[in-house]
């Protein structure tokens, strides 16, 4: 018997010897696929806008629309007013940025407990997620005159009022995502992987830590990749209703009834500026955050 | 080579043997498992009028053509399942209270790791919930591991291995625990011929040092002559036993048994007992 122990001990450690090498080539293949997918997918939109940026400063754009540097001004100028209003448009990048951060942190974890009590209420659970996506539907142009007016009471400085009233909006397109999402991720489990939980008699609670939250996780950035632009653009829109004049998408506003259409184009680029760069943040989270998984 | 050298060393008095009296006979009395149809038609058989008996300790394996219920009987005896009829009784209790008091090592029919955690973490998972202390932990990952012959990929993730590797961490999985009693649904179906011999040696090792009662569900009737004391043959449709076949084999078994005129008459006398296949 010692002896048949010994012969075989020699055959996986040569598997393991093959299955090293192999794997290792496949990991290699892998990165330089990815590599070379990035560069693909991040080329040609790059060319594409230098193409526009060209056509535009060269006025061909123009030609093509049938208008004026007037109502679309050249990109030169448009990155001139930016440096020479610096203070200013940070001020209210700074005002847009909290209302949209704000009411996304919010808006997510409120959504994330939700999908909790979803979850641990599974009689009605599900029927109340599927209640809460019909909220989805809710234009945020609706909800935003109806959040200044329910917030007029809040507080006496209309400063905060407003950002009050446009912090909720933000956090109310936010939620309904985030619960919905959650939910799922607590929920769609892979097979066995409960009874698993069961076999070591696991409680409730370690099996929401140790198996429904991880689970979730990829789940909550899907909720994040919708909610993220989403922020940013019920920001903007809720600006246009608030009170208290400040933040990007005001000054759009502002700008274009003042038929200053330069300023407006500023802002709008700013604007575009905040929604990349906040999106930007979250694919990396999530690469860092979900690294080791396997690709969705 | 030092790996293999490090292989060698004797783990028996670290497997988890025990002094305390072992309550682990298993006793199945009419024991009937119906599914029922969605579409409302007839309910499946999945097992009907099971009567079995298992002495602590014994490894017993489970054959049968796909769908006779070898998964479901392994299920309902590790309270994943509830009998429709009949009772389940282990050492005395009731298979709930076995799997409260984390008795149960189970290796699932596909390995069922959790893709966020590493090789290693995996491993781990159930230990973690049983409170055991983080050193000790890492001792037996380290052991278990070198056991299966994946050490060199503790630190990957399930969905770079292969399938047969992902198995290997399912049983390093189980067999970390030091569970009383053992469970395992075709754990070695996914493997080369070389690794499934070195763990049947390894699996047969661990079994007489600790004495845990093991119930190994497999197609293969020369594995199962070779590791059980008894082979439960079962046939489908309804699923039920027709024959129970014991090994009397000397033990312990080396690979060389298998070339032997009794053992291959033990396949014989097994796969005659097959049914309507
Ligand atoms: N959850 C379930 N719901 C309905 N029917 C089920 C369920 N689980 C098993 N069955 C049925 O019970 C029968 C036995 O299934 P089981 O998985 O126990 O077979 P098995 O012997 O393990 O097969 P295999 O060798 O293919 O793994 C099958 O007919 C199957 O369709
Ligand atoms: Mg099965």
């Amino acid at each position: 018997m010692e002896n048949g122990y010994l012969n075989t001990e020699a055959g996986p450690l040569k598997i393991n010897a093959a299955g090293e090498v192999s794997t290792k080539k496949a990991r290699a293949r892998k990165k330089a696929g990815l590599n070379k997918d990035a560069v693909m997918t991040v080329l040609y939109p790059v060319l594409f806008g230098i193409l526009v940026l060209v056509l535009w400063q060269t006025q061909v754009l123009h030609k093509i629309l049938g208008t004026d540097t007037f109502t679309l001004p050249l990109p030169g100028r448009i990155i001139n007013i930016i440096f020479e209003n610096v203070p200013a448009i940070l001020k209210n990048v700074q005002a847009t940025v909290i209302v949209a951060v704000g009411g996304l942190l919010l808006g997510s974890v409120l959504g994330y407990f939700l999908g909790i009590v979803a979850m641990a209420f599974p009689k009605w659970g599900s029927g109340g997620i599927s209640i809460a996506s019909a909220f989805t539907a809710v234009p945020i142009v609706a909800i935003a005159p109806i959040l200044n007016n329910l917030t007029k009471d809040l507080s006496d400085d209309p400063h905060i009022r407003s950002m009050l009233a446009k912090t909720l909006v933000v956090m109310i397109t936010c939620t309904v995502s985030m619960s919905i999402n959650a939910y799922r991720g607590f929920t769609e489990l892979k097979p066995f992987s409960l009874d698993l939980m069961k076999s070591y008699a696991a409680s409730k609670t370690t099996i929401f830590l140790k198996l429904r939250v991880p689970n979730s996780l990829p789940y909550i950035f899907t909720a994040l990749r919708v909610s993220v632009p989403a922020s940013i653009i019920s920001a903007l829109v809720s600006e246009y209703f608030a009170e208290f004049i400040i933040g990007v998408g005001r000054q759009i506003r502002e700008s274009i009834v003042l038929a200053q259409y330069a300023t407006a184009w500023a802002y709008i680029l700013v604007a575009c500026a905040i929604g990349i760069l906040m999106y930007a943040i979250l694919l990396i989270a999530e690469g860092v955050i979900l690294k080791g998984r396997r690709h969705r | 080579m030092l790996r293999a050298k490090k292989m060698n060393v004797d783990y028996s008095k670290d497997l988890g043997s025990d002094t305390e009296e072992l309550k682990t006979g298993i006793i199945i009395e009419n024991l009937s498992v119906r599914f029922p149809d969605k579409n409302g038609g007839d309910p499946v058989e999945a097992l009907q009028n099971i009567n079995l008996e298992i002495k602590p300790g014994e490894f017993v394996s489970l054959v049968g053509p796909s769908g006779c219920g070898k998964t479901t009987l392994l299920r309902t005896i590790a309270d994943l399942q509830q009998p429709t009829t009949g009772t389940i009784s282990i050492g005395g209790l009731t298979p709930r209270e076995i799997r409260l008091q984390q008795k149960f090592g189970i290796v699932f029919q596909n390995p069922v790791l959790y893709e966020w955690r590493t090789v290693r973490r995996n491993v781990c998972m159930p230990m973690e919930i049983m409170g055991i202390p983080k050193p000790e932990r890492t001792r037996r990952v380290t052991q278990m591991l070198e056991l299966v012959g994946l050490y060199n990929f503790g630190k990957m993730h399930p969905h770079e291995l292969s399938g047969g590797m992902q198995q290997r961490v399912g049983i390093a999985r189980a067999l970390a625990l030091r569970p009383k009693i053992l469970l395992m649904d075709e754990p070695f179906s996914a493997l080369d011929e070389f690794t499934k011999e070195k763990l049947h040696l390894d699996l047969q090792r661990i079994w007489s040092k600790t004495k845990k009662t093991i119930i190994f569900v497999t197609h293969s009737i020369q594995e199962a002559v070779f590791l059980s004391d008894k082979v439960v043959v079962l046939s489908p449709h309804p699923g039920r036993i027709s024959a129970v076949v014991d090994i009397n084999l000397p033990r312990p078994r080396g690979l060389e048994i298998k070339d032997t005129m009794e053992f291959n008459s033990l396949v014989s006398k097994v796969r005659n007992s097959f049914e309507g296949v």
